[in-house]
This record gives C-alpha cells, structure tokens and sequence, in this order.
C-alpha cells in the first residue's frame, strides 16, 4: 500500500509540476502575441494615445470601421470590441487598456438594448481571452468576481495555469503554438482591430419596424461611465442598427452623448439580425462620421 | 457523478482512504462504507431514484430467500416472476411506456384513428437498464439452484449498487461479483497499478477519442443531407469511435476502479473493431451484455439446438431484444435486426466460429476486419439517428456517393484542428489495440511511460469545455 501511495503522489508530483510548466510556457507565449485583443492591446505597434477608441462586443467589432473613419475625420482610433462579450467585459477591457499605459479622448461604447438591462453578471464566452493575463490583479478579480461555479477555473489558473489552460486547450493551446510561427497573426481582426462579415445576408424583405423602450439598469455601464469621468474621457454611447426595432433610451445620463443608429438602415445590409454585413459597415460607419454631435 | 467530473476526483480518493486505512480488515464496515458510498455516487444526479434501487434491492433479496426455502416449482415459479414482473416493470414503465402509448397511437392513425392517449413526463432513471439486469441475473441464478443466496442484506445491497459499475456496466453477474463481497480482500499493489492504468486508458478513450469525434458526428447527423458522401463516411467512422471510447472507456475506468478496491470485474470489450465477422464482433462487443442474453435468452429458447427455423428464430429474437433494450426507439430495433442479419447466413453456414479457430492474422484476415468494420459503422447509422426516417435519409446520401471531398473539416481553423486531433487520438487508440491483438493479450498492458503520455494528451488534446455525459447512461 505504501508503495503504491508513494509512486501515484511521485508521479502526480511530477506530472503535476511538468503540466503547470508547460501551460505557463503557452500562456506566456500567448500574452507576448498579438492573437487575441487583449494580447494585441498590449503588444502591437501602434499608438499610445487615441483620439477615440471602439468598445463593445461583436456589434462593435462589425459596425465602426475606424479606419473608414480616421480616414474621413484624420483620427486616430483602434477598435478594441471583443466578440460573445458584455459589458462587464468592456469594463474589464477598458482598465486594460489604461494599464497597457494607453489612453484615449473619447470612449465609443456600442452597446445592446439586452445587454443594458440586464443585471446578471457573469462570465462571458470569450473572457477567456484574458487567460494570460490572470497574473495581473484586476484580471483575476474579474474572473474570482465572474465566475460562479464553485471550481473557479480562470482564477484558479493564476495559481495552477493547468486548470484554464486544459480547460480551454483549443483556445489557449492551439494559438499559441500557432504564435510561434507568427507573432503577428490576428484571431480574425486587422491591424487597427477591425472585422466585417462577408458581403451577403439576411436578403429578407422589409421588416416592419417596432419601437421598443430600454431602462438602463446594468451596474457596468455606470462603472465604465465613471471610469470615464476619472480619466477625463468623453463617454458616446452608440447603438448599432438593429433589424426591424427602434430602440429608444430612457434613462442615460445627460452628460452622454448617445448616437442611436438601431433603424438606420435596411435589411439588405444586415448579415443577420443584429450584425451588419460589409456594405451595411461602410454605410453605417459614413453616417457616423456625419454625427456632429461627437465630432467637436 | 461522473467519473470525469470534479466531485468524482474528491468522492474516490475519500473512498478509498477510509477503505483502506480505517475499515482496513473489517470486511462487513468496508461492504457497509462501499453501499453508502454507492447511494451517495448515484443520489449525485437525482436522490429520487435511489428509491428504485433500494426497492429493486429488497425485493430480490426476499425474493431470493424464499426461493431457498421453496422446494415447491409452481412456487418457485411464481416468486421468479414476482421478480421479473416487478424488476422489468419498473424498466418497462420508465423506459419503454411512452414508446409503447406513441407507436400504439401512430399504427392507429395509420389506419385513420385517431386516439387520445397521452404520454407521461417520465424521466429515465440513469443506469436502470444495467443495474436491472444484474439484479435479475441474481434472482434467476438462485432459481436455477446455480448459486445460494446471500442472508447479508449489506453485502447484496452493495452488490447491486457497486458504484464503478451501478450506471454503465460491465453488468455483473451475481455468481462471479457477489462472493467477492464475502471474502477479506488485501491491497495488492499490482492490481492496483493495473487499476490505474485501466483509470487513465479509460479517461482517455473518453475525453480524447469520443468527446472530440462527438463534435463532429452531431453536426452531420443532424444534417446528413448538407454533406458529401465522404464526409458522412468519416461522420460514420467517428461515430463508431465515439461510441466505442465512450462506452468502453467507461468499462474500463470501471474495472479499474474496482481492482483499486480489491474487485475483479469481467473484461467488457476485446477490441472489437478487430473482429473479422459480426459473429467475432459480438463476442468482443460488450460481452457482459450478449453473455447475459445468451444464458438468460438465448439458451433457454434452446439457443443453436433443434431445426433451422428454431435457430433463426431464436437468433432473431436475441438480437431484436438486443436492440430494444439500448432504447425505446424503432432505431434500436432496426440497428438489432440489421445485425441479425448479418449472424444468420454464419450460423446457417456453420462458420459463426471460425474465428475461434484462426489463431494468427494474415492479409485476408485484415480485409475481413475492414470489411466487418465498414457494416458496423453502417449498423451505428441506425444506431445513432433520432429517427428511421433520418437513418435512411444519411443512408441514402451516403450511398450516392457523389462527392467525396472533405471541406467541412478544413473549412475553419477549429474544425480542422479538431479533426486531426480526432484522428491522432483514433490512431493512438487502433495502434495501441493492434499491438495487444497481435501479441493475443486480453487485457491492456502498457508501460509507465504510456501512462504519463497518455496523461499528457488527455490534459492538452482532451475536450473538457464540452464534455458530454456517457452515452450509455440513457441505456
């Protein structure tokens, strides 16, 4: 019996110590790249300081060109929207912003009706991007604070990068191994952060457009507004078209400035109900550019 | 509880220490501990059903004991189906009541009648099929006066619910599990080790092979028609794999578990997908299952005895029940009979045991085991549909064969990543049977070092963000 407790506690040991080097390895490999946005917000060439940036989830990432509009406003901006995210992750990834010693004018936050009115925080699909960096402070307090299962797996892996990393193999291990070759390779995103859905869609015919009426209520959102406030960015909110709804926002406070563009466009230019496709990007991020009111 | 689970890692290392260390040599605490143990593993999904063990557990004790004390055979005869009727009732009502009502209704409005049967909101109690058939294999064993029945009703009761193999198999027999909870049993550091290379084997087959495959062959058969032909070829390959590392992985972490606790249970599966002919496939498939069907089917019909027609007869109705007893579905019923006939021209012929008899592998042999292979994937088509119709539907496509390209997996960087793990983690598992198939090993015996390597690819190729329960769990 000795013997046998003896050589599973030396191999687990061993094994142990083996598969956490070896994730420490991939998550360092990782957090040097620029694969994801969180990696490529604090390793890319290019500025520190913006006149605007982008944030949001898959909408922001498909909407606002910022190349389309640094083009036509000589800006410069950098789209930061991670997909399969919320607000709480927006909120995560604008402290990371400003901790990778960056900064910007004006926030564009292009929020969901959904989004701001729920009140149910918890992790998101692809928060995993962070995972490398769960050795900064404010990354694993967002995973201890998101994660709700009693086996917190991203937290964890601040301690034993095994957990997260052999949880999330697919995500985590293949990419970076695919860094390897290319230091520069974008997990589908150009060099200022951008994204487009192909040039086809939903081809549906007219939907009859129904107004809806939205209460903030998400805690996130006044979290990020006063983030704003402290670092002296000037907060727009901006809502994305939307198919057949035309949202009206109740409650945002009167020092925001909100571009609601959720009936702007017709249903050929989305690619599915709530994303844009490659025209309906270009004819959406034109109109913005034409919005006087965040333009100062 | 699942074995891949995080409460499992807690549950058995617990187990095993107070088995161990503080009922050490106090055979009646260890039987008392592996109970609790036991209904603690299965009330982990739902504690209801706890309810039907138990009940299934006292009734085939008393039912045991009486036999014993009966000489009477009208007796006798009515206590075995006090025990039949009340152990297949149960699985009949939870299992197979909404077929019934459903089909009784559909072959009514075949006809132009409508019926209002309604169906029940029946959940099926995990594993009832197995611990059901292990439980009777006690009562009718007694009956046949081939064993004596236990008078602890703590050894019988941990006998039922044995946790490694309460859900999923192997389904033991009371002849050979049983006693072996009468007997002191010494740590034995061999069997230990065996156990735990069987463990890290099993998790493999598993997380690795099945779990990867399964994300593939959800995808086609939920859409057969939007595939080519070679892409619902290789979906029927892996969904062989699938159910293959899923069902037998789940065997082996099984006997494994039970050689850490001094148990011996029976070998569940011998590489299967070596078998030359479906007469080999179904003594290497399963085998605590078709055992159990022969000795308590299959012989008592009078098995390969009396006229041609008798033996037909006798093949058709084991693997129809064969069938029935993986689902309530016509699926299972077809996936039986299909494989009916492809036993019956060997058995006609007299070759059913041919494969006894050879005992080396020359090239012929190798195309016979592709040849056995590629009509068992065709059997797992109906095996795995939601339905006849889509069975047929993928069938159909499949034979087309108008397009063999491979698009779907390549088409984005995760399928085709997924898709080469699926194939590295399959060529691991066929090179490492195909070694114990050619040195004619039984049981899997490999080095430290294919432990920690397999360790090492169930860590960093396994799919854990999308684990999926065992499929047999619904059996």
């Amino acid at each position: 019996m000795k013997k046998f407790i003896k050589k599973i506690i030396i191999y687990s040991f061993l094994l142990f110590i083996f598969l956490n080097g070896v994730s420490y390895l991939i998550l360092k490999k990782l957090s040097s790249s620029e694969f994801y946005k969180p990696q490529f917000v604090k390793n890319a060439n290019i500025e520190n300081k913006f006149d605007y940036v982008v944030l949001g989830s898959s909408v922001g990432l498909t909407t606002l060109n910022t190349v389309q509009i640094d083009s036509a406003l000589n800006l410069k901006g950098l789209n930061i929207s991670m997909d399969d995210t919320s607000l709480t992750t927006h909120y995560l990834m604008l402290n990371h912003f400003y901790k990778c010693k960056k900064s910007t004018k004006k926030l564009i936050l292009c929020v969901t009706p959904w989004d701001l009115t729920s009140q149910e925080y918890k992790l998101n699909n692809n928060d995993y991007r962070f995972l490398s960096e769960v050795n900064k402070d404010y990354v694993s307090h967002y995973y201890y604070t998101m994660e709700k299962e009693y086996f917190k797996k991203l937290y964890l892996s601040k301690y034993f990068p095994i957990i997260g990393v052999s949880y999330y193999n697919f995500e985590i291990v293949f990419p970076s191994l695919l860094t390897i070759f290319n230091e520069k390779k974008h997990n589908k995103f150009d060099d200022r952060g951008n994204f487009s859905y192909p040039n086809y869609g939903t081809s549906k015919k007219e939907v009859k457009v129904k107004d809806e009426n939205i209460l903030l209520k998400n805690e996130y959102f006044d979290k990020i507004y006063t983030f704003c406030v402290k670092n002296n960015i000037e907060l727009i909110v901006y809502q994305s078209p939307l198919l057949g709804k035309k949202i009206n926002y109740l409650n945002i406070p009167s020092g925001i400035i909100l571009i609601n563009h959720s009936d702007l466009i017709n249903s050929n230019l989305f690619y599915d109900d709530i994303h844009v496709n490659s025209k309906g990007r270009t004819f959406c991020t034109l109109a913005f550019c034409k919005e006087k009111k965040w333009i100062k | 509880m699942l074995f891949n689970s995080l409460e499992f890692l807690l549950f058995l290392p617990t187990v095993f220490f107070l088995y161990w260390f503080v009922f050490k040599n106090q055979l009646r605490a260890q039987n008392v501990l592996l109970l609790f143990a036991s209904y603690l593993f299965y009330g982990w999904w739902d504690w209801r059903f706890l309810s039907l063990i138990i009940a299934s557990t006292f009734l085939d004790y008393f039912v045991a004991l009486a036999l014993q004390k009966s000489e009477s055979p009208l007796k006798r005869k009515y206590l075995l189906g006090i025990s039949l009727v009340g152990n297949l009732g149960m699985l009949g009502f939870f299992k197979y009541y909404n077929f019934f009502v459903s089909s009784w209704i559909e072959a009514w409005s075949s006809v132009g009648i409508t019926m209002e049967v309604s169906t029940l909101n029946i959940i099926l109690p995990v594993g009832i099929s197995f611990y059901t058939f292990q439980t009777l294999s006690y009562t009718i064993d007694v009956y046949r006066k081939e064993m004596q029945p236990t008078k602890s009703f703590i050894d019988f009761a941990a006998f039922v619910t044995f946790f490694p193999q309460l859900v999923a198999g192997p389904i033991e027999r009371a002849s050979h599990l049983l006693p072996q909870f009468y007997k002191n049993r010494t740590f034995d550091y061999q069997n230990a080790v065996d156990g735990v290379k069987l463990i890290v084997w099993g998790m493999f087959k598993k997380v690795v092979v099945a779990d990867n495959c399964a994300f593939f062959v959800n995808k086609i058969f939920e859409n057969p028609e939007a595939y080519s032909s070679g892409e619902l070829f290789v979906g029927m390959v892996f969904f062989a794999f699938q159910i293959y590392g899923d069902f037998s992985g789940y065997s082996d972490m099984a006997i494994g578990l039970s050689k850490l606790f001094g148990f011996d249970l029976m070998v569940n599966f011998k590489f299967p997908y070596f078998s030359r002919d479906i007469a080999e496939f179904w003594r290497r498939w399963h085998i605590s299952l078709s055992t159990w069907f022969r000795d308590y089917i299959y012989i008592p019909l009078g098995g390969s005895k009396g006229t041609q027609w008798f033996q037909i007869r006798n093949v058709m109705i084991i693997f129809l029940v064969s069938g029935f007893w993986h689902g309530a579905n016509w699926t299972y019923v077809v996936w039986g009979l299909f494989h009916a006939l492809l036993f019956l021209p060997l058995l006609l012929f007299n070759v059913n045991r041919s494969h006894l008899i050879t005992k080396s592998y020359g090239w012929l042999d190798f195309a016979k085991i592709g040849v056995t292979f590629f009509v068992v994937c065709i059997g797992w088509v109906f095996f795995r549909a939601d339905s006849l119709s889509q069975a047929f539907e993928f069938l159909d496509y499949f034979f087309r064969a108008d397009s063999f390209d491979l698009d779907f997996f390549t088409k984005q960087n995760r399928y085709f990543l997924t898709f080469i793990i699926c194939l590295i983690s399959i060529l691991t598992l066929v090179i490492i049977e195909f070694i114990h198939v050619v040195k004619k090993e039984q049981e899997l015996r490999f080095s430290n070092k294919i432990v920690v390597l397999l360790l090492i690819m169930i860590f960093f190729l396994g799919s854990f963000k999308n684990q999926l329960d065992f499929i047999y769990f619904q059996f």
